[in-house]
Protein backbone atom coordinates (compact mmCIF):
# COMPACT_ATOMS: atom_id res chain seq x y z
CA UNK A 1 0.00 0.00 0.00
CA UNK A 2 1.13 3.55 -0.55
CA UNK A 3 0.35 6.48 1.69
CA UNK A 4 -0.98 8.93 -0.95
CA UNK A 5 -3.53 6.37 -2.11
CA UNK A 6 -4.58 5.68 1.47
CA UNK A 7 -5.18 9.38 2.02
CA UNK A 8 -7.18 9.65 -1.21
CA UNK A 9 -9.37 6.71 -0.22
CA UNK A 10 -9.92 8.03 3.30
CA UNK A 11 -10.83 11.47 1.99
CA UNK A 12 -13.20 9.96 -0.56
CA UNK A 13 -14.91 7.91 2.16
CA UNK A 14 -15.18 10.99 4.38
CA UNK A 15 -16.62 13.03 1.52
CA UNK A 16 -19.21 10.38 0.69
CA UNK A 17 -20.15 10.02 4.36
CA UNK A 18 -20.39 13.79 4.73
CA UNK A 19 -22.58 14.06 1.66
CA UNK A 20 -24.88 11.33 2.97
CA UNK A 21 -25.04 12.87 6.45
CA UNK A 22 -25.97 16.20 4.90
CA UNK A 23 -28.87 14.39 3.28
CA UNK A 24 -29.83 12.92 6.65
CA UNK A 25 -30.01 16.42 8.10
CA UNK A 26 -32.18 17.51 5.19
CA UNK A 27 -34.37 14.42 5.57
CA UNK A 28 -33.65 13.13 2.07
CA UNK A 29 -33.02 9.68 0.64
CA UNK A 30 -29.98 8.61 -1.34
CA UNK A 31 -29.92 9.88 -4.93
CA UNK A 32 -28.36 8.38 -8.03
CA UNK A 33 -25.42 10.79 -8.02
CA UNK A 34 -24.45 9.50 -4.58
CA UNK A 35 -24.42 5.98 -5.95
CA UNK A 36 -22.01 7.18 -8.61
CA UNK A 37 -19.94 8.69 -5.81
CA UNK A 38 -19.99 5.32 -4.05
CA UNK A 39 -18.83 3.68 -7.28
CA UNK A 40 -15.89 6.08 -7.41
CA UNK A 41 -14.92 5.18 -3.85
CA UNK A 42 -15.25 1.51 -4.74
CA UNK A 43 -13.03 1.99 -7.79
CA UNK A 44 -10.39 3.68 -5.63
CA UNK A 45 -10.40 0.72 -3.24
CA UNK A 46 -9.98 -1.64 -6.20
CA UNK A 47 -7.03 0.40 -7.46
CA UNK A 48 -5.55 0.28 -3.98
CA UNK A 49 -5.96 -3.49 -3.84
CA UNK A 50 -4.29 -3.91 -7.23
CA UNK A 51 -1.39 -1.69 -6.17
CA UNK A 52 -1.02 -3.68 -2.95
CA UNK A 53 -1.07 -6.92 -4.91
CA UNK A 54 1.62 -5.70 -7.30
CA UNK A 55 3.78 -4.47 -4.43
CA UNK A 56 3.41 -7.80 -2.65
CA UNK A 57 4.32 -9.74 -5.77
CA UNK A 58 7.31 -7.64 -6.73
CA UNK A 59 8.84 -6.44 -3.49
CA UNK A 60 8.65 -9.35 -1.10
CA UNK A 61 6.77 -7.26 1.43
CA UNK A 62 6.00 -9.46 4.44
CA UNK A 63 2.26 -9.30 5.10
CA UNK A 64 -0.21 -11.66 6.73
CA UNK A 65 -1.80 -12.49 3.37
CA UNK A 66 -5.07 -14.16 4.42
CA UNK A 67 -5.78 -11.41 6.94
CA UNK A 68 -4.98 -8.64 4.48
CA UNK A 69 -7.02 -10.05 1.62
CA UNK A 70 -9.87 -10.88 3.97
CA UNK A 71 -10.07 -7.20 4.85
CA UNK A 72 -9.80 -6.24 1.18
CA UNK A 73 -12.69 -8.56 0.34
CA UNK A 74 -14.84 -7.10 3.12
CA UNK A 75 -14.00 -3.54 2.10
CA UNK A 76 -14.97 -4.31 -1.49
CA UNK A 77 -18.27 -5.98 -0.59
CA UNK A 78 -19.63 -3.49 1.96
CA UNK A 79 -20.24 -0.49 -0.27
CA UNK A 80 -22.05 -2.10 -3.25
CA UNK A 81 -24.33 -4.15 -1.01
CA UNK A 82 -25.05 -1.22 1.29
CA UNK A 83 -25.66 1.10 -1.68
CA UNK A 84 -28.32 -1.21 -3.11
CA UNK A 85 -29.82 -1.73 0.32
CA UNK A 86 -29.86 2.03 0.94
CA UNK A 87 -31.29 2.93 -2.44
CA UNK A 88 -34.27 0.63 -1.94
CA UNK A 89 -35.31 2.69 1.09
CA UNK A 90 -36.85 6.06 0.33
CA UNK A 91 -36.56 7.77 3.69
CA UNK A 92 -33.69 9.54 5.39
CA UNK A 93 -32.58 6.17 6.80
CA UNK A 94 -31.41 5.44 3.30
CA UNK A 95 -28.82 8.21 3.71
CA UNK A 96 -27.87 6.99 7.19
CA UNK A 97 -27.11 3.57 5.71
CA UNK A 98 -24.88 5.05 3.01
CA UNK A 99 -23.03 7.17 5.57
CA UNK A 100 -22.41 4.17 7.82
CA UNK A 101 -21.18 2.14 4.86
CA UNK A 102 -18.78 4.89 3.75
CA UNK A 103 -17.39 5.24 7.27
CA UNK A 104 -17.01 1.48 7.52
CA UNK A 105 -15.00 1.33 4.29
CA UNK A 106 -12.81 4.15 5.60
CA UNK A 107 -12.26 2.24 8.83
CA UNK A 108 -11.47 -1.00 6.99
CA UNK A 109 -9.01 0.88 4.82
CA UNK A 110 -7.28 2.21 7.90
CA UNK A 111 -7.09 -1.34 9.28
CA UNK A 112 -5.58 -2.43 5.96
CA UNK A 113 -2.88 0.17 6.40
CA UNK A 114 -2.15 -1.14 9.92
CA UNK A 115 -2.02 -4.74 8.75
CA UNK A 116 0.27 -3.73 5.90
CA UNK A 117 2.67 -1.99 8.24
CA UNK A 118 2.43 -4.30 11.22
CA UNK A 119 3.82 -7.34 9.45
CA UNK B 1 -43.59 -21.84 15.26
CA UNK B 2 -46.31 -19.29 14.96
CA UNK B 3 -49.76 -20.70 15.61
CA UNK B 4 -51.39 -18.39 13.09
CA UNK B 5 -51.51 -18.88 9.35
CA UNK B 6 -48.33 -17.81 7.60
CA UNK B 7 -47.95 -14.33 6.18
CA UNK B 8 -50.64 -14.57 3.53
CA UNK B 9 -53.49 -13.69 5.86
CA UNK B 10 -52.70 -10.61 7.92
CA UNK B 11 -54.16 -10.63 11.38
CA UNK B 12 -56.85 -8.08 12.10
CA UNK B 13 -55.80 -5.02 14.01
CA UNK B 14 -52.53 -3.28 13.55
CA UNK B 15 -50.21 -5.22 11.31
CA UNK B 16 -46.55 -5.66 12.11
CA UNK B 17 -44.29 -2.99 10.74
CA UNK B 18 -41.54 -4.14 8.48
CA UNK B 19 -38.40 -4.90 10.48
CA UNK B 20 -36.18 -3.91 7.56
CA UNK B 21 -37.59 -0.46 6.85
CA UNK B 22 -37.01 2.95 8.34
CA UNK B 23 -34.67 2.66 11.31
CA UNK B 24 -34.63 -1.06 10.58
CA UNK B 25 -32.68 -0.32 7.38
CA UNK B 26 -29.84 0.94 9.53
CA UNK B 27 -30.16 -1.94 11.97
CA UNK B 28 -29.92 -4.50 9.18
CA UNK B 29 -26.94 -2.63 7.72
CA UNK B 30 -25.01 -2.69 10.96
CA UNK B 31 -25.94 -6.34 11.49
CA UNK B 32 -24.76 -7.11 7.99
CA UNK B 33 -21.42 -5.39 8.54
CA UNK B 34 -20.93 -7.21 11.82
CA UNK B 35 -21.88 -10.47 10.11
CA UNK B 36 -19.24 -9.82 7.45
CA UNK B 37 -16.65 -8.96 10.06
CA UNK B 38 -17.47 -12.09 12.05
CA UNK B 39 -17.38 -14.33 8.97
CA UNK B 40 -14.08 -12.84 7.89
CA UNK B 41 -12.62 -13.32 11.31
CA UNK B 42 -13.82 -16.88 11.80
CA UNK B 43 -12.83 -18.09 8.34
CA UNK B 44 -9.40 -16.58 8.88
CA UNK B 45 -9.11 -18.34 12.24
CA UNK B 46 -10.44 -21.64 10.93
CA UNK B 47 -8.12 -21.56 7.94
CA UNK B 48 -4.92 -20.55 9.67
CA UNK B 49 -4.92 -21.48 13.33
CA UNK B 50 -7.96 -23.47 14.43
CA UNK B 51 -5.94 -25.95 16.50
CA UNK B 52 -4.49 -23.18 18.69
CA UNK B 53 -7.78 -22.42 20.41
CA UNK B 54 -10.61 -24.65 19.15
CA UNK B 55 -13.12 -23.41 21.70
CA UNK B 56 -12.61 -19.73 20.97
CA UNK B 57 -12.62 -20.23 17.24
CA UNK B 58 -15.67 -22.47 17.30
CA UNK B 59 -17.40 -19.77 19.28
CA UNK B 60 -16.37 -17.19 16.68
CA UNK B 61 -17.81 -19.36 13.94
CA UNK B 62 -21.04 -19.92 15.82
CA UNK B 63 -21.47 -16.20 16.45
CA UNK B 64 -20.74 -15.47 12.78
CA UNK B 65 -23.45 -17.88 11.63
CA UNK B 66 -25.93 -16.42 14.10
CA UNK B 67 -25.17 -12.88 12.93
CA UNK B 68 -25.79 -13.91 9.33
CA UNK B 69 -29.12 -15.55 10.17
CA UNK B 70 -30.16 -12.56 12.30
CA UNK B 71 -29.32 -10.18 9.46
CA UNK B 72 -31.41 -12.15 6.97
CA UNK B 73 -34.28 -12.55 9.44
CA UNK B 74 -34.40 -8.82 10.21
CA UNK B 75 -34.21 -7.95 6.54
CA UNK B 76 -37.02 -10.34 5.57
CA UNK B 77 -39.21 -9.68 8.58
CA UNK B 78 -42.19 -11.93 7.76
CA UNK B 79 -44.06 -13.63 10.62
CA UNK B 80 -41.73 -16.62 10.67
CA UNK B 81 -38.57 -14.61 10.06
CA UNK B 82 -39.65 -12.48 12.99
CA UNK B 83 -39.52 -15.52 15.24
CA UNK B 84 -36.11 -16.41 13.83
CA UNK B 85 -34.99 -12.85 14.52
CA UNK B 86 -36.18 -13.02 18.15
CA UNK B 87 -34.27 -16.24 18.69
CA UNK B 88 -31.02 -15.22 16.98
CA UNK B 89 -30.91 -11.68 18.36
CA UNK B 90 -31.77 -13.03 21.80
CA UNK B 91 -29.02 -15.61 21.45
CA UNK B 92 -26.54 -12.85 20.71
CA UNK B 93 -27.65 -10.84 23.71
CA UNK B 94 -27.11 -13.86 25.95
CA UNK B 95 -23.91 -14.80 24.16
CA UNK B 96 -22.20 -11.45 24.48
CA UNK B 97 -23.16 -11.16 28.15
CA UNK B 98 -22.11 -14.72 29.01
CA UNK B 99 -18.87 -14.76 27.03
CA UNK B 100 -18.11 -11.18 27.99
CA UNK B 101 -18.53 -11.96 31.69
CA UNK B 102 -16.54 -15.18 31.39
CA UNK B 103 -13.71 -13.38 29.62
CA UNK B 104 -13.54 -10.75 32.32
CA UNK B 105 -13.63 -13.23 35.21
CA UNK B 106 -11.14 -15.59 33.61
CA UNK B 107 -9.35 -14.10 30.61
CA UNK B 108 -7.82 -17.41 29.54
CA UNK B 109 -11.00 -19.44 29.62
CA UNK B 110 -11.33 -19.69 25.84
CA UNK B 111 -7.62 -19.66 25.07
CA UNK B 112 -8.02 -16.83 22.62
CA UNK B 113 -10.26 -13.84 22.18
CA UNK B 114 -13.60 -14.04 20.37
CA UNK B 115 -15.99 -11.50 18.91
CA UNK B 116 -17.74 -11.45 22.27
CA UNK B 117 -14.69 -11.25 24.53
CA UNK B 118 -14.64 -8.21 26.80
CA UNK B 119 -18.27 -7.59 25.82
CA UNK B 120 -17.33 -6.97 22.21
CA UNK B 121 -14.52 -4.56 23.07
CA UNK B 122 -12.58 -5.38 19.92
CA UNK B 123 -15.53 -4.22 17.83
CA UNK B 124 -16.25 -0.96 19.58
CA UNK B 125 -18.83 -2.67 21.82
CA UNK B 126 -21.12 -2.92 18.81
CA UNK B 127 -21.76 -6.63 19.59
CA UNK B 128 -22.94 -5.59 23.06
CA UNK B 129 -25.25 -2.78 22.03
CA UNK B 130 -26.66 -4.25 18.82
CA UNK B 131 -28.69 -7.20 20.16
CA UNK B 132 -30.47 -5.00 22.65
CA UNK B 133 -31.28 -2.44 20.00
CA UNK B 134 -32.47 -5.36 17.88
CA UNK B 135 -34.73 -6.70 20.63
CA UNK B 136 -36.13 -3.23 21.21
CA UNK B 137 -36.81 -2.85 17.48
CA UNK B 138 -38.50 -6.25 17.22
CA UNK B 139 -40.65 -5.29 20.19
CA UNK B 140 -41.49 -1.93 18.67
CA UNK B 141 -42.45 -3.32 15.29
CA UNK B 142 -44.35 -6.28 16.71
CA UNK B 143 -47.76 -7.10 15.37
CA UNK B 144 -50.51 -6.08 17.70
CA UNK B 145 -54.22 -5.53 17.84
CA UNK B 146 -57.31 -7.64 18.28
CA UNK B 147 -56.92 -11.28 17.43
CA UNK B 148 -53.38 -10.96 16.19
CA UNK B 149 -51.05 -13.78 17.02
CA UNK B 150 -48.53 -11.43 18.62
CA UNK B 151 -45.02 -12.60 19.14
CA UNK B 152 -44.49 -16.27 19.54
CA UNK B 153 -41.69 -15.96 22.06
CA UNK B 154 -41.82 -15.68 25.81
CA UNK B 155 -39.45 -12.70 25.71
CA UNK B 156 -42.24 -10.59 24.29
CA UNK B 157 -45.42 -11.09 26.23
CA UNK B 158 -47.85 -8.72 24.62
CA UNK B 159 -50.61 -7.63 26.89
CA UNK B 160 -53.90 -8.02 25.06
CA UNK B 161 -54.91 -4.59 23.95
CA UNK B 162 -58.46 -3.38 23.99
CA UNK B 163 -60.32 -4.34 20.88
CA UNK B 164 -59.77 -1.75 18.24
CA UNK B 165 -61.64 -1.20 15.02
CA UNK B 166 -60.69 -3.76 12.45
CA UNK B 167 -60.03 -1.11 9.82
CA UNK B 168 -56.35 -0.57 9.15
CA UNK B 169 -54.78 2.15 11.16
CA UNK B 170 -54.50 5.18 8.89
CA UNK B 171 -51.30 6.33 10.51
CA UNK B 172 -49.42 3.20 9.50
CA UNK B 173 -46.87 4.05 6.90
Amino acid sequence: MVLPLLIVVLLACAALAGWALWFVVRDRAVILRQLIGAAVVEALVVVQAVVAGVLMATRDHPVDGPLFWGYVATALVVLPVAAIWAFAERTKWSSVVLAVAALTVGFLDWRLWQIWGAA
Amino acid sequence: MSPAAPGTAPAPGRPARRTGSGFGRLLVTVYGILAFAAIGRSSYELATKFSEAPVAYSLSTLSAVVYVVATVALAKGGPRWRVVAWVTVGFEAVGVLAVGAASVVSPDVFGETTVWSGFGQGYGYVPLVLPFVGLWWLWRTRPRGAGSDDDATPTAPTAPEPTEPVAPDPEVR
